[in-house]
């Protein structure tokens, strides 16, 4: 790297991610103090068992997010698809291997219908999501038609509920999509063709960049996540309704924003992703441990979430303003 | 252009999927009971005890122990008068602290990490009213793998998942004096609809289904034309009564309010579109919210029972489990001022029969 690169790099701190892994070794740090059974084993491992839902729809989200985008439908999608597994495997009576497959297969398409629509037909993801939000959670509440599926069989429930090696097996598919994402963000064109979408869209067209061919790609993925996140809850909580996953996306958004993804595109890591959903748990897990109640809980959250944005704009500005 | 046209054509291809399948009246598919017709009280068939047991619970016979009271949502009346309930049972006790915490929305994977989160701390009992009795019974066997006695009040959940329910009143209790007072008000050939909490909430899907039950062998003539969900949402309440007064009109005779909060929601509704005496409005709802309506008329009587006798019995349940005076195969217990409480249904805690409020009593009742 030539001298005036090395020498124009800020300082490692202000690096969004880094100072959100401070906060967030504080933050477990003053919980631990706060109550004994916070940072055990099992409190941990159970936190991500619980977080697992969230985090893997959080992951193609920031990628979205990177773009300008924004897709406020996969908590719809994830009932969706919810409902679909119990549909496939009881009304239409398909084997439950089968079903599974179904359903996160339901997930992509709505994602991919997610990314057709906003190709097409050039409205921003924001209204086009938040009107397939709508759409797939009145088809899931029309074809469950308010019954709720039920009965499903032993092996069914490993995933949500089971362990290998002793960790949550949601938390390994988590890992290894963790770092699937992380991979394909920092180390591939596709990655990289992500950021310029998001900083100019415009400019990344006329580049020869196949920005609608990756947008595509992107809400497709960001369905199939959410088919995965509601095959993963079923199995958590061994029954399908269609109103799972309501508010899914706001969780998977701050997650993604206080990790450091702009809203507006063109900056963000998975790292951050990470680290918010993380910091998001356990803080919420920490404080109802420590005898805060729940609406008292949401306020912290609410807060810290400003504060690590307001935070970090502050720096970035005086990064701006020194290089 | 034909990208646009396959598009639309999908989506309504979805929507049909969607509207074809069986309209869904609001029951869910367990065998009823229906009472007979005249009153007399059903043959209960004694049942086995069916509920789970804690492993490995703590011996505190006497002494103090933390209850955790998570109900289906709070920011309610009816649940607030629950927490009433507990506070007087707990105070009378003397050896009892419990505390209620709950999401601000019956939703049932807040309701799970709630319970979780207060697993993880080590409590020594929790009383629950579940959002959907299938998905909260994980975290309840967790519970109760922990050590923690679990009791139930309102909503139950799987038999095996708690140790003891505490039930209201006789499900096709409720519903017969549902059914009676509509077909008092409307006629034996009334036309009515129903206001419900969401799909799959037990204790409104049981009633339901015992009200079909009960309606078909008993008022024949009467005809249902619709349930809508309303998720315990006061302003979802209102605008699907407004939606069913304007849909059917002079067709509907009367409206069925399941919730505490859909009953005073439909009778708003109903007086501002001037409907009231046209048609009329029966349901579950706590004195207080109705007593605009009942004094009006508008309303003429409310069915319920008392919700602070029902968290009072739900702290008392618990406190003689964890004495040891209440195990699997007793046929009462001792809960207080309520008096002795039978068991039935196996792993059922009776309170007493449902009471109806009316223009004579509704106002001495503050809940």
């Amino acid at each position: 790297m030539s001298v005036e690169a090395r020498a124009a790099r800020p300082p490692f701190a202000y690096h969004h991610e880094l100072l959100l892994l401070i906060v967030l070794f504080l933050v477990v740090g003053v919980l631990a103090v706060g109550t004994d059974t916070f940072l055990t084993v099992d409190n941990v491992l159970n936190q991500g068992r619980l977080m697992t839902e969230v985090a893997l729809v959080a992951l193609p989200m920031t990628f979205i997010i990177i773009t300008g985008g924004i897709d406020l439908s996969v908590g719809s999608i994830m009932g969706l698809a919810a409902i679909m597994l119990g549909v496939a495997w009881k009304n239409l009576g398909l084997p439950l291997e089968l079903a599974i497959v179904v359903s996160i297969g339901v997930g992509a398409v709505a994602g991919f219908f997610n990314g057709l629509l906003i190709n097409r037909l050039r409205v921003p993801p924001l209204i086009m999501t938040l009107a397939t939000l709508a759409l797939y959670r009145g088809l899931a509440e029309g074809i469950s038609q308010a019954r709720s599926v039920r009965g499903y069989p032993e092996w069914f429930f490993v995933l949500g509920q089971g362990e290998v090696f002793g960790v949550p097996t949601q938390l390994w598919i988590l890992l290894v999509a963790i770092i699937a994402f992380w991979i394909v963000l920092a180390k591939t064109t596709f990655g990289r063709s992500l950021y310029a979408i998001g900083f100019n869209e415009e400019a990344a067209r006329f580049s020869g960049i196949p920005v609608n061919r990756i947008k595509l790609i992107i809400y497709t993925l960001s369905g199939t996540m959410a088919g995965l996140a509601g095959y993963i809850f079923v199995s958590r909580v061994s029954t399908t309704r269609s109103d799972m996953g309501t508010g899914l996306e706001l969780d998977a958004i701050a997650a993604v924003v206080l990790g450091g993804t702009s809203i507006f595109g063109g900056v963000g890591t998975i790292a951050g992703t990470v680290v918010g959903f993380t910091l998001i748990q356990l803080l919420k897990n920490g404080l109802a441990l420590s005898g805060v109640k729940g609406d008292a809980t949401i306020v912290v959250i609410g807060t810290v979430l400003i504060l690590s944005i307001l935070v970090s704009n502050f720096l970035q500005r005086r990064r701006g303003a020194g290089s | 252009m034909k990208r646009f046209a396959i598009i639309i054509a999908t989506t309504t291809a979805l929507t049909g999927a969607a509207m074809a399948a069986d309209p869904w009246d609001g029951g869910d598919d367990l065998p009823t009971n229906p009472l007979a017709c005249d009153g007399t009280p059903g043959t209960v068939a004694a049942k086995d005890y069916d509920g789970g047991q804690p492993t490995g619970a703590a011996d505190k016979a006497g002494q103090e122990i933390t209850l955790i009271d998570i109900p289906k949502l709070v920011g309610v009346g009816y649940f607030a008068a629950t927490t009433e309930g507990m506070r007087q049972a707990a105070e009378e006790l003397g050896n009892v602290k419990v505390t209620t915490d709950g999401p601000t929305e019956a939703n049932i994977d807040d309701q799970i990490t709630f319970i979780d989160n207060y697993v993880t701390q080590g409590v020594d009992g929790v009383l629950f009213a579940a959002n959907d009795p299938v998905a909260i019974a994980p975290v309840l066997k967790k519970a109760l793998s922990s050590g923690i006695h679990v009791v139930g009040y309102d909503a139950n959940s799987e038999p095996d998942a708690r140790e003891w329910f505490v039930n209201q009143a006789e499900f096709n209790g409720i519903a017969k004096s549902l059914i009676d007072s509509m077909a008092a008000e409307i006629g034996e050939d009334g036309k009515f609809a129903i206001v419900t909490s969401t799909f799959t909430t037990p204790n409104q899907a049981r009633w339901i289904a015992e009200m079909q039950a009960y309606q078909e062998a008993c008022h024949p003539n009467m005809e249902w034309l619709e349930t809508v969900e309303a998720q315990e949402d006061n302003i979802l309440s209102f605008n699907q009564a407004n939606t069913l007064i304007n849909k059917y009109g002079d067709d509907l005779d009367g409206i069925f309010g399941m919730t505490s909060v859909a009953t005073p929601a439909a009778a708003e509704a109903v007086t501002q579109a001037g409907a009231c005496g046209d048609t009329a409005v029966v349901g579950l709802a706590t004195p207080n919210a109705m007593r605009p309506y009942v004094e009006s008329g508008c309303v003429k009587s409310v069915v319920l029972w008392s919700p602070v006798d029902l968290g009072y019995a739900a702290v008392y349940v618990m406190r003689a489990v964890v004495d040891g005076k209440l195990s699997p195969g007793d046929t009462e217990v001792e809960a207080g001022r309520l008096g002795k409480l039978q068991v039935v249904n196996g792993s059922e805690i009776l309170l007493g029969s449902p009471f109806i409020f009316d223009k004579s009593n509704v106002n001495d009742f503050d809940f």
